[in-house]
């Protein structure tokens, strides 16, 4: 049991900070909470069996990290347009082209 | 029966009464594109869907123009940089040029289509990057043979803002055909609810509807909706698809240069 905690627990634990890493962070939240719960069942466990707590501290430590930057990316990261000029540029030509491709187009209602 | 004459009433209707008093040139629609998986919502791209005149020699146009640009965080790892426009008359919503320049995670595609409603056909230009070319891209040059009705996507979004929607009834539907990709795909919209949602440009009264493709597979299920203010503006200011997983939304973000 402590063992298939510990195990679950890390790989959620990794998944949260790679998510929470990418622009994706809003998604880590979830694996950090199931990593979250799974560390600190296991420390209980340790704790009741005397066993070592290394790899659970780890999964703790973790998963403070992918929680600590995913809030912060969600709270202080705002959705913003990246570099438009090239597409500015194709929309500036495009028209112009449309414009000397329909000159002799003639409009029926 | 009753449904039979019902549904023949609304599209003659629509035919009869098919007046664009939904917008005009100088509007401009912003979304914001997202996707949602499990409740979690992560924005990706802004939508941009603007209007404006484009005069020639001997006559004035209207130009339709969706823009769709990734978010700088989204930049380094799928950029998207797309241009869809259509050439327009702007009483009837005629197409005369489409044209869609697409840029997305490094795929590039142009496509280009010439409408001659007379002959029914459509000059079409399929251009793709291909190191086999000297000039780095390889053309593809058709004459496809279209119905009477048949638009391209940017002109049938706005064609369907012209609609009469305030005279159809619940479950009532309406079918388009749409040349993408020099295929000729059927689009049909149910209207199936009038609901009340929030928006960012407030609380708006919105028809629903759904979208149904008849020969395509992009979108998944009977899960894709629309949602278009019940005034005379008729703003798309929510659209929800399913795709393969999760779902993918598109909200409104700012609305200006509005008709009505």
């Amino acid at each position: 049991m402590r063992k298939t905690l510990i195990i679950i627990g890390l790989i959620t634990a990794i998944l949260s900070v790679i998510l929470a890493v990418l622009p994706l962070s809003n998604f880590a939240f979830i694996p950090a909470i199931i990593a979250a719960i799974c560390g600190l069942l296991a420390f209980f466990k340790s704790k009741a069996e005397k066993k070592p707590k290394h790899t659970v501290q780890l999964i703790l430590l973790l998963t403070i990290i992918a929680l600590a930057l995913a809030t912060y990316k969600s709270v202080m990261v705002t959705s913003e347009v990246g570099d438009t000029e090239k597409l500015e540029q194709r929309d500036k030509d495009s028209q112009e082209d449309a414009v000397q491709e329909l000159e002799d187009i003639e409009i029926t209602d | 029966m009753k449904n039979f004459l019902t549904f023949l009433l609304f599209n003659i209707s629509l035919i009869i009464t098919a007046q664009n008093n939904a917008f005009q040139a100088g509007e401009k629609l912003t979304f914001t594109a997202g996707y949602n998986m499990s409740g979690l919502m992560t924005d990706f791209a802004e939508v941009t869907m603007e209007t404006s005149e484009v005069r020639t020699k001997k006559s004035a146009l209207l130009r339709l123009k969706c823009k769709a640009t990734t978010y700088s965080k989204w930049d380094n790892f799928f950029k998207i940089r797309d241009l869809y426009e259509s050439y327009v008359n702007p009483k009837t919503l005629t197409p005369y040029l489409y044209k869609r320049d697409i840029n997305e995670g490094g795929h590039y595609k142009y496509v280009k289509y010439n409408f001659n409603h007379k002959s029914k056909t459509v000059k079409s230009l399929i251009r793709k990057k291909s190191k086999n070319f000297k000039s780095g891209f390889w053309d593809r040059n058709e004459t496809v043979k279209i119905k009477n009705n048949t638009k391209d996507i940017v002109t049938t979004i706005y064609h369907l803002r012209s609609l009469d929607i305030n005279k159809a009834y619940l479950g009532d539907s309406d079918t388009f055909t749409v040349l993408f990709d020099n295929i000729e795909t059927k689009f049909t919209f149910t209207y199936i609810a009038k609901e009340t949602i929030n928006t960012a440009i407030g609380k708006k009264e919105c028809y629903k509807l759904r979208i149904d493709l008849t020969n395509d597979n992009t979108l998944k299920g009977n899960s894709n909706f629309l949602w278009l203010t019940a005034d005379e503006n008729k703003i798309p200011v929510y659209a929800k698809f399913k795709v393969a997983v999760g779902s993918g939304e598109l909200k409104i973000k700012s609305a200006t240069g509005l008709k009505n």
